[in-house]
């Protein structure tokens, strides 16, 4: 559904290389790679927040509805939990509905700084679904939560994109561990420009741990 | 931007300015002097003119001069502003013009006013204006400039119209800096209006400020201060502070735990 034709980039020292990929309704792709290396530049360049990338750079997004959990959660600290949701195109009750789906039933009228980081990032997702996403983007986050909160947005997550099949993610961690619950796909970024070294569809057991072996000794310092 | 709690108890209001019209009336008392009015000649001035309407009419006539450059100062000066905030070579072009508008005395673009289209409203007005779009522009642009650029991303991924990009993303932003702008315009406003009344305006308070000056008649002059004073007191508790207090309610709410 969606096909990723990055090529490099013209100005002098580049953060992506070429970036060849293929999306699919289903894909749940964890990104991992070394810090700084463009994991959320790769990300942002999904997301059609890139300029510089020509329109042929990414086919199919137009199509696609996409919602995006950045690290922050960038609701609009003036606006109320509902009123962020009804920006996005929800009604009145599906703001309701998908703030009780994150777990903030009844926090429909507080305003985001009002809450704690956690639930912030939660009532992100909940914007994030009220677009009725194809695909999902996640940026980090599971960062800086402490690890019961951690888990419990990982149940979360998981449970979002099992009742719904047909959506695709796509979520940047630092963290192999999140890739086993997750994914079905690891992407891994490296190198100066940045290209993807792996492209792995997850499925004999075991996959994941010799590539998490394998980042361990690329990467000694991230494990 | 809080400028509530630089202020200082309400209490010293009520003892600082009595005392001071205390210190005034032993002087004035002193010095029996037509040039010094006690406070109670001036109150009796205040009245007077009050009664007679001619208070109403010229004040009424500086405020709509007033309310005419405010409003189209700060409609120009923001736009200007915006432009220049967000478009480096917008900001190339105007910012030399800025530096001068800027530094050209207020006297001089209402002089030039004048000669250029006669004793008129039209250019009374205009030379108020001219005055404070510069002022306006520089305050919006540092807000256009501060503009929170992950706020603009996520308007683009999730497809904020032009408007809710406006109404929702940027007028909550700029609204300190619109808030510093219209504080420091009407300030600097209402003082360019008399003198633009004083040098070409048959009304207004800076017209009658000119007649008592022209008798020596101190007791009018301070009446029409003070009763201008009053005005611009009101507008600042009735209007200003209650929409500052408005929009800026999101600022610290208390934080909520689960």
């Amino acid at each position: 559904m969606l096909e990723l034709r990055i090529a490099g980039r013209s100005f002098s020292q580049p953060v992506l290389g070429e970036v060849f990929a293929t999306i699919e309704r289903g894909d749940r792709i964890c990104l991992l790679g070394p810090s700084g290396i463009g994991k959320t530049t790769l990300l942002n360049a999904i997301a059609g927040l890139d300029k510089t990338l020509s329109a042929e750079a990414i086919i199919g997004r137009e199509a696609l509805r996409v919602g995006y959990l950045f690290q922050e959660h960038r609701l609009l600290p003036w606006r109320t939990l509902t009123a962020n949701l009804q920006l996005v195109g929800a009604t009145a009750e599906e703001a309701e509905a998908h703030l009780a789906s994150v777990g903030l039933k009844g926090y429909g009228h507080y305003l985001p700084d009002q809450l704690s980081l956690g639930m912030a990032r939660r009532a992100a997702l909940a914007r994030c679904l009220a677009v009725k996403p194809d695909l999902l983007l996640l940026d980090e986050p599971f960062a800086s939560l402490d690890p019961v909160m951690a888990g419990e947005l990982k149940t979360l997550i998981a449970g979002i994109l099992d009742t719904d099949p047909g959506m695709a993610m796509i979520c940047v961690t630092h963290d192999g561990g999140d890739a086993e619950i997750l994914a079905n796909r690891l992407w891994y970024l490296d190198g100066k420009p940045a290209r993807l070294q792996w492209d792995d569809r997850v499925g004999e057991p075991g996959l994941i741990d010799s590539l998490l072996g394998r980042l361990r000794q690329l990467d000694p310092a991230d494990s | 931007m809080s400028q509530s709690s630089d202020r200082p108890p309400a209490w010293s209001y009520w003892v600082v300015l009595p005392s001071f019209v205390l210190l005034w009336a032993v002087v004035a008392w002193l010095l029996k002097s037509p040039l010094l009015p006690t406070p109670l000649n001036v109150l009796d001035t205040l009245m007077r003119e009050s009664a007679s309407g001619e208070l109403w009419h010229h004040l009424g006539a500086t405020l709509g001069r007033v309310v005419v450059a405010f409003i189209l100062a700060m409609l120009l000066g923001t736009a200007i502003g915006v432009v220049m905030g967000r478009f480096r070579t917008t900001n190339a072009l105007f910012d030399p013009m800025l530096v001068l508008l800027l530094n050209l005395p207020a006297l001089v673009t209402i002089i030039l006013m004048y000669v250029w289209f006669g004793l008129v409203e039209v250019a009374a007005v205009m030379a108020v204006v001219i005055n404070k779009v510069p002022n306006v522009a520089v305050t919006v642009r540092e807000g256009a400039r501060s503009l929170d650029y992950r706020l603009e991303e996520m308007a683009t991924v999730y497809g904020f119209t032009r408007w809710q990009r406006f109404r929702e993303v940027w007028v909550p932003q700029l609204f300190p800096y619109l808030m510093a702008a219209t504080r420091g315009g009407l300030a600097l406003i209402w003082k360019i209006v008399l003198v633009v009344e004083l040098l070409g305006r048959s009304s207004g308070v800076g017209f009658q400020l000119h007649m008592a000056f022209q008798v020596f008649d101190v007791a009018a002059i301070l009446a029409y201060s003070l009763a201008f004073i009053a005005v611009v007191q009101l507008i600042e508790l009735a209007i200003l502070q209650p929409l500052e207090r408005r929009s800026s309610r999101w600022r610290q709410p208390e934080v909520a735990h689960a």
